[in-house]
């Protein structure tokens, strides 16, 4: 076994996906989670929906095809629906991006989306400390879930509003900017291919700053999940020290965990799901198909940090190991030590 | 082009071209047209210092009533002159393609002389006729010594420099680029009412007399034979310090434009069709957009074909078809005397029409503005509108229904949304429905997207639903009557009124002051749409001579259902409309309403149960500013909503997904 040995990256995520299978509750409580943020910002939307399509003729064109013209009117008359979450979802697909200065200027869905966001945010660390924890544990159920997630609040909420802060910093700095003083630089390029291509190259060095800064937050949450018996600062290092250690095989679990997720996105797109429903109009069929989706995506995100417990702290030689040593057998005359 | 488009193409076209072939206006005018002003340049391209050193000969005739003591000349480059030109100030340094960056242009007049020799540069001043910014100089007057009597031909030379701008609103270079368009002294048309010579304008474009232009090109042996121009080639020749030199002739145009550019693939192909055209198209094609070349020719074959049937034919023997570089399409999408600049994108999807409409579009400006020279400064709506009531229905007829496009980080897609041709594609009028009245002089609009919604997109319309009131056969006939009226002249709005009432025999001022002149909008709507089982009367009747409780046997047990439907006029411009009731079993009731008021209802006792209402259900009116409210059915239906409801909750859920994956 080399240095940097224990499974490969495809056989750590192999093992963090049958982790994640045999614990399907946490899938499900993230699915949950999912479903009722989403339902705070569609609600609004639905209501407006139904007031607007349900005695309209025009709803029987809307059930085939997303008409364009009801939703330019509908974008047009109802501006505090959509507010500006159009022109915003457009300007961050656009080669110079978006500033974050323009998030002041949120208006309808845009603006609860971000508040929304936060709001994902501090239960994505609540879930990220469960679900590790729970991981750990052979014997766990939703109570676990629950227990570990709060336990590990406090720290996760800091790994993890630092993580959202420098994938914000990675935006700006890495994207944005650069997009904007390239901008005229990008026109005076020969060819356009020549201008995508820069594009491309910043978009890449993007999706790499934000690998980066997930791996390392992922590591330290993994550590300081399975190191207790660390001092905190011991904790947060032996985790920087553990992405640090072992970059390959964790870029390679994100990468199969992309690959994977992409995979599914295409099986989606083929069988089309929502346009079956569409057509037979078979709504329950449609929800159902969609909401199993969400779930098996859940479910692999779930393996994917199995995967990076795994990576980190499976391999047992304790002299480059991070797990915690296993407690010595009791003693005859010692009763077995229960948990607290 | 599928087979159901092609059909509908042959249809539409085939109506046209049969209703309209024994057309033969007393007024119009042979090719070619009588040479108002006619210039002769000999021009040189210094490549390395982007400029053009030239010498025009201008002859140009006074053919009003009056003697004009004065001559004005548009210099239109010298609106990028510096940043106080009105040009900068109204466009607030915008270009077409954002910001213009600090590459300066100019034209400099550096001698001016009339036929007997007398110079005329101590005389020339600038002016500024529509602000008065004194520091515009973008209009030159000159005072001749000796006035011109009407019907009086004189000749000017006139020695100038252009130099050219980074390009960033139709004119200038980028790199070995170049477009050079608007670069010449040029005079204004002479009315009656005196000179009509407007100022360089953020929104503004051209009016001009039509003449004679023979121009002579002198370029580096680099760009041999990569230079394109107004008219027919007439000369090639190598001359001394390695250039060449070009000859360009054309009669009855009213600008020269040309370009050059070392780049450029040549792609040549013929239009042919009996009655309308025989035309060499001449493709310049950067190599980069080389898959896209049979795009180009095809959509340009489209546009003469179509405008050509309507409008009559189009009579230059060649189109030269532009296409801008990356980085120069500020210089695309325009049109100029047989030629024009197109614009796509390497990624440009087949399933967008955008290289299509572009090309369809100008080249539908030689019919709109090209022959039927309006006036773009003061009624823009009389070409640019126009042409694009025209390019909706080419672009309809020839490819079926756009489709919306995908940007993401400067690749195209198509997504499977249809856009159809005109309404949809016209929908950036209702976002200013109200702003500005469409008869304003173009740099009256409050801003630029004021005048592009109004300008183009509400002329279309308004076209677009005068066609729907009177047919499209009554429509082709009016178009035909104005074409054939104004062909090689300056028509106004009224001409094309008084022709709309000349092929249909009313006045339909009314619905020009409604529309053409209003900033009002129309919006109909069904406010009420209810349907409940007929309910037996209440209350005493007579029964033999006295007052009973309880209704007679006869309207005791009423069947069918009571309907009410009440429409409104939510918009303050009326336009008479179709109200339309289904009922069970295909019943139909259809009623015209004048519109007039700002409601009206409907009541049916005792009918069949209503299934819906609409408001103008044959989509005639399509300046209706909100069509989601023009139907109402008393029933509910929630699946549509439902539908989309669970589709936002599953795309949010994948949001979440996606945002929290970095952190």
């Amino acid at each position: 076994m080399k240095r940097d040995g224990g499974p490969k990256a495809l056989a750590c995520f192999v093992r963090g996906m049958k982790l994640s299978l045999s614990k399907p509750y946490l899938a499900l409580a993230l699915w949950l989670m999912q479903l009722m943020m989403a339902a705070v910002l569609i609600l609004p939307i639905s209501n407006s929906l139904h007031a607007m399509l349900d005695r309209s003729p025009a709803a029987d064109k809307m059930v085939a095809n997303p008409d364009y013209g009801w939703w330019e009117t509908v974008r047009r008359t109802h501006p505090d629906l959509l507010g500006n979450f159009p022109e915003l979802a457009t300007g961050l697909l656009s080669p110079e991006g978006i500033k974050w200065s323009e998030l002041p200027n949120l208006r309808g869905i845009g603006a609860v989306a971000f508040s929304l966001a936060l709001l994902a945010t501090v239960l994505h660390a609540f879930a990220l400390g469960g679900m590790l924890g729970t991981l750990r544990e052979e014997s766990s159920s939703l109570v676990t879930f629950g227990r570990e997630g709060m336990r590990r609040m406090p720290a996760f909420l800091v790994f993890t509003f630092a993580a959202f802060g420098s994938a914000f910093a990675a935006y700006e700095w890495i994207y944005q900017r650069s997009g904007e003083e390239m901008s005229a630089r990008a026109h005076a390029l020969p060819t356009e291919p020549m201008a995508l291509a820069v594009t491309g190259i910043r978009l890449l060095a993007l999706v790499l700053a934000l690998a980066v800064i997930k791996l390392l937050a992922d590591s330290v949450r993994v550590v300081w999940v399975a190191r207790p018996d660390l001092p905190p600062v011991s904790r947060f290092l032996f985790g920087i020290g553990g992405a640090l250690g072992r970059p390959l095989r964790l870029f390679g679990i994100l990468g199969v965990y992309a690959l994977v997720t992409a995979g599914l996105y295409v099986v989606w797109l083929i069988l089309d799901p929502s346009a079956g429903g569409e057509a037979r109009f078979a709504l329950v069929p449609l929800i159902l198909s969609q909401q199993v989706f969400v779930f098996i995506r859940l479910l692999i995100k779930i393996g994917y940090y199995a995967g990076v417990s795994e990576a980190l702290t499976r391999t047992p030689p304790p002299e480059y190991s991070y797990a915690a040593a296993s407690a010595p057998p009791p003693r005859p005359d010692e009763p077995p030590l229960e948990n607290a | 082009m599928s087979a159901k488009a092609r059909a509908g193409a042959v249809g539409l076209l085939g109506l046209a071209l049969g209703f309209f072939s024994p057309a033969s206006p007393a007024r119009a005018v042979d090719f070619p047209p009588p040479a108002v002003a006619s210039y002769q340049i000999t021009c040189k391209l210094d490549a390395d210092a982007k400029t053009v050193e030239g010498t025009e000969v201008l002859t140009w005739k006074n053919t009003t009533s009056r003697p004009a003591p004065t001559l004005r000349f548009h210099l239109y480059l010298n609106a990028f002159r510096n940043t106080l030109s009105t040009f900068w100030r109204e466009s607030g340094g915008v270009g077409r393609d954002g910001h213009i960056p600090d590459s300066w242009g100019s034209v400099e007049i550096r001698r001016m002389t009339a036929n007997d020799g007398a110079d005329l540069l101590p005389a020339l001043r600038y002016i500024a006729p529509d602000d008065g910014n004194a520091d515009d100089r973008t209009v030159a007057e000159v005072i001749l010594g000796k006035p011109v009597a009407p019907g009086e031909t004189i000749s000017i030379a006139i020695d100038f420099l252009s130099r050219l701008p980074r390009v960033a609103v139709r004119t200038g270079y980028k790199d070995d680029f170049f477009m050079v368009v608007q670069w010449f002294p040029k005079i204004g048309v002479l009315q009656e009412s005196g000179w009509n010579c407007h100022q360089f304008h953020a929104t503004s474009e051209f009016f001009s007399d039509f003449g004679r232009y023979d121009v002579s090109i002198d370029v580096p042996r680099r760009f041999k034979g990569k230079v394109g121009a107004t008219g027919r080639r007439t000369d090639e020749r190598e001359t001394s310090g390695d250039r060449v030199l070009y000859r360009f002739q054309q009669d009855g145009v009213h600008d020269f434009a040309w370009t050059a550019d070392p780049n450029y693939m040549v792609v040549e192909d013929t239009f042919r069709e009996a009655g309308i055209g025989d035309v060499q198209l001449i493709l310049l094609l950067q190599p980069e957009h080389r898959s896209q070349a049979e795009r180009y020719i095809k959509a340009a074959k489209a546009s003469l074909s179509g405008y050509g049937k309507v409008l009559g034919p189009y009579p230059y023997p060649t189109l030269t078809i532009v296409d801008p570089p990356w980085g120069g399409r500020a210089a695309g999408g325009m049109e100029y005397p047989t030629l024009i600049t197109g614009g796509t994108s390497w990624s440009a999807p087949r399933a967008v029409h955008r290289p299509e409409s572009v090309t369809i579009h100008e080249a539908g400006h030689q019919f709109f503005y090209g022959l039927l020279a309006s006036n773009e400064f003061e009624e823009a709506w009389l070409d640019e509108g126009f042409n694009t009531y025209m390019t909706d229905r080419v672009l309809q007829a020839a490819y079926g229904p756009n489709h919306v496009e995908l940007d993401v980080f400067g690749l195209h897609f198509p997504l499977g949304i249809d856009i159809h041709y005109p309404l949809d594609s016209n929908r950036r009028y209702f976002e200013t429905a109200d702003w500005d009245p469409l008869a304003s002089y173009a740099w009256k609009f409050r801003n630029r997207k004021s005048y592009g919604a109004l300008v183009y997109s509400k002329t279309a319309l308004t076209l677009a639903t005068l066609e729907r009131m009177i047919g499209t056969p009554t429509m082709d006939h009016a178009l035909r009557l104005y074409a054939d009226r104004w062909r090689y002249r300056h028509p106004t709005t009224k001409d094309f009124i008084d022709a709309v009432r000349d092929a249909t025999g009313k006045d339909w001022g009314w619905f020009f002051d409604r529309t053409i002149f209003s900033s009002g909008v129309v919006d109909y709507a069904v406010d009420e749409a209810t349907c409940v089982p007929a309910r037996p009367p209440r209350g005493l009747f007579e029964k033999d001579g006295q007052l009973v409780a309880g209704p007679p046997a006869d309207k005791a047990h009423p069947k069918g259902w009571d309907s009410v439907v009440t429409v409104v006029r939510r918009g303050d411009v009326a336009l008479p409309v179709d109200v339309l009731l289904r009922f069970d079993g295909g019943h139909v009731h259809r009623v015209s309403w004048d519109g007039e008021a700002r409601w009206t209802r409907f009541r049916v006792s005792g009918g069949p149960r209503l299934i819906e209402a609409l408001v103008d259900p044959d989509e005639k009116i399509l300046l209706d500013t909100d069509r989601t409210n023009n139907g109402r059915r008393p029933e509910a239906d929630p699946r549509a909503a439902t539908r989309w409801s669970a589709r936002a909750v599953f795309w949010v859920q994948n949001m979440i997904d996606f945002l929290t994956v970095s952190w």
